[in-house]
């Protein structure tokens, strides 16, 4: 009966962008709006990374800026929050409280994650795109009931992304190789973050990992009678030697137990900006399509 | 939106009544008066938020004690909290479906109404939000509250009982969540010899109980504290450490260095029952614990100040931990835990 209700209701706030849209479409060909891809592009320093296990010759390797050798065989990270910029500065923001329908999981084994369509964006000209890594603190509670595909789609076996003591999701998940001798290489990171500062009856204190990317456009991305492509690369050699912490993997640091300590934040703000100085940390717009 | 909705709701509720006949049920479900035992700390405050009824406990109650929680229907939470083990268990560390073996020692659930902070590492302050885990958790249930809600949906009397639970909404998550937490905060244990001493309530210790409760106070009660028997603070005291590389105790939360291997310090009511001992069950009796105090703990740079200034031990003589054991034997409550 409830649901109904909110289902009936939806359809309602609907009618108005419907009747909108045909009043558009009515003045000229030029559709209201349309399909925008982003497209992930997983690097070590702009090479497109392959995945392979501790002995695979075939992997893509990188070496740190402390002189180590890795490579991966497990690479995702959640995108989620995502806004388009238009050249006058209006966000246009893409189901940022709906995981099921505005967030994704790009998984370097999955070809088909490397590409994520956002639906139906107003025709304009757009400069800029921000996007969250990883779930903001309010979605990120493993609300199976208000997002039963997203939930599935990270909690799947072989995607492992959900941090059930944490009750939230995994942001990044990496497994892979370090040094000659192929030392397990481990990096989960999440947020721990419950409740209200404030309020200590509710407030879990954590590290969190979410960070936001801001990426501005080499060239103007024009939504209306094409449907642009927006090439993202993310270059994971940023992971061991970022802009603003360059780590050298030991037997403590470089497993699961990473993530419980300090260190965390330095591969997290390594990866996706400190959250002030730098918002773009690995990634950056290789092209945009139109 | 929330508000909105629920409007919106009652608007259509109404509009429904003009043309059809429409009965509206109304649940009675008086709340549980709860009382805080004598010398005990407040309540904490989801107590007052989800205020334990009679038919949300009921409810909890039987959830906790269905096997169809888990993802092939072996285990429930009280597979691992067992009444007689002031609801822990036996084992070193949790044991869900298929054997399958977890990181930590199960907690005992006594007395969550007081707890201001949940399980070894403090990763919960609100106690609804727990139940979720151990559901979805691989090594624990390994299922998922869909699959759960869709289980209890063909049991025509768990509708009913989270009707009268929740005033006509149904299964929900959230009714699953309040309810199991509803019936933990009804787990008080307060009744133990050591309560009756208290309460003057003709009781005496023994002189062996009398002796331990004094070396209780010179040597333990500045961490086991409050009528709780835990001050709910997060100490590293050099226990033998856990293998399990996803284990680093109160950091695996907070991400901060100095809460490596930090734990909450375990209450010690009904403790002569909840063996074994330690974050993952290292030692199998209360002696084994006192002996390894008495002897010297691990060094570590966040070792906890009162065994840093005492050369890591607790110093105990034989005598004194005769008298400790005797002393805490007091603190199990046989009303509570069913025998």
């Amino acid at each position: 009966m409830k649901t109904q209700t909110i289902k009936n209701f939806k359809k309602y706030l609907l009618l108005p962008a419907i009747a909108l849209a045909f009043v558009s479409c009515s003045d000229d060909d030029v559709p209201v709006a349309n399909n925008v891809t982003l497209e992930f592009n997983n690097t070590f320093q702009g090479e497109t990374i392959v995945l392979g296990d501790a002995a695979s010759t075939e992997a893509t390797t990188n070496t740190s800026a402390e002189g180590q050798i890795h490579h991966f065989s497990e690479l995702k990270y959640v995108i989620s929050n995502i806004r388009l910029i238009k050249e006058n500065g209006t966000e246009i923001p893409y189901n940022v409280n709906n995981l099921d329908k505005g967030a994704t999981v790009v998984d370097q084994s999955k070809a088909e994650t490397l590409k994520y369509v956002l639906n139906a964006i107003p025709t304009d000209d757009y400069n800029q795109i921000i996007f969250g890594l990883g779930v903001k603190t309010s979605l990120n509670d493993l609300d199976q009931v208000s997002f039963p595909e997203f939930y599935a789609a990270t909690g799947e076996n072989d995607t492992e992304m959900h941090w059930e003591w944490g009750t939230g999701y995994r942001f990044t998940k990496i497994e892979g190789f370090y040094d000659t001798d192929n030392k397990a290489l481990s990096f989960h990171s999440g947020s721990t973050l419950e409740g209200t500062k404030d309020d200590e009856s509710t407030y879990v204190p954590g590290f969190d990992a979410y960070r936001e990317i801001t990426l501005v456009f080499p060239a103007m991305a024009k939504v209306g009678e094409r449907s642009p492509k927006i090439v993202i690369e993310a270059d994971f050699d940023y992971l061991l030697s970022g802009k603003t912490n360059t780590i050298l993997l030991d037997d403590k640091n470089a497993t699961p137990s990473a993530h419980t300590s300090v260190s965390m934040s330095q591969y997290v703000d390594n990866i996706g900006g400190d959250g002030s100085s730098d918002s773009t940390g690995m990634f950056s717009i290789s092209h945009v399509e139109n | 939106m929330k508000n909105l909705i629920r409007s919106l709701f009652i608007f259509a509720l109404f509009t429904a009544c003009n043309g059809e006949e429409t009965v509206l049920i109304s649940y009675e479900n008086p709340e549980l008066e709860l009382e805080v035992p004598f010398g005990f700390p407040e309540f904490n405050n989801s107590v007052y938020t989800n205020k334990p009824t009679k038919y949300g406990v009921a409810l909890g109650e039987k959830l906790f004690h269905d096997t169809r929680l888990s993802a092939d229907n072996t285990i429930s939470c009280a597979s691992c909290h067992i009444q007689e083990h002031a609801f822990a268990d036996r084992n070193g560390k949790g044991v869900g479906i298929e054997s399958r073996i977890g990181l930590r020692n199960t907690p005992p659930v006594q007395n969550m109404a007081f707890m201001k902070v949940f399980n070894w590492d403090g990763n919960i302050r609100v106690l609804e939000n727990q139940p979720l885990v151990p559901i979805i958790t691989h090594f624990e249930m390994d299922s998922s509250i869909l699959e759960v809600i869709g289980k209890l949906e063909e049991d025509p009397e768990y509708m009913e009982l989270f009707n009268k639970a929740f005033n006509g909404e149904g299964i929900t998550a959230d009714g699953i969540f309040n309810s199991i937490a509803q019936f933990e905060y009804t787990l008080i244990s307060a009744n133990s010899k050591y309560d009756k001493v208290k309460r003057n309530e003709g009781e005496t210790f023994t002189e062996a109980e009398a002796l331990g409760y004094q070396v209780f106070q010179d040597k333990c009660v500045s961490c086991h504290s409050t009528e709780l028997f835990t001050d709910l603070s997060f100490r590293n005291i050099g226990f033998p450490l856990n293998p399990d590389d996803e284990e680093a105790g109160r950091s695996r939360v907070t991400g901060l260095a100095e809460d490596f291997m930090r734990f909450r310090v375990p209450s010690l009511r009904n403790i002569a029952h909840t063996a074994p001992y330690g974050s993952f069950g290292q030692f199998e009796t209360l002696r084994a614990v006192l002996d390894y105090l008495s002897n010297g703990v691990l060094e570590a740079d966040n070792l906890d100040p009162i065994l840093k200034e005492n050369n890591n031990r607790i110093p105990l003589s034989e005598a004194e931990k005769d008298q400790l054991i005797a002393f805490m034997h007091t603190l199990s409550d046989s009303e509570f835990i069913g025998k």
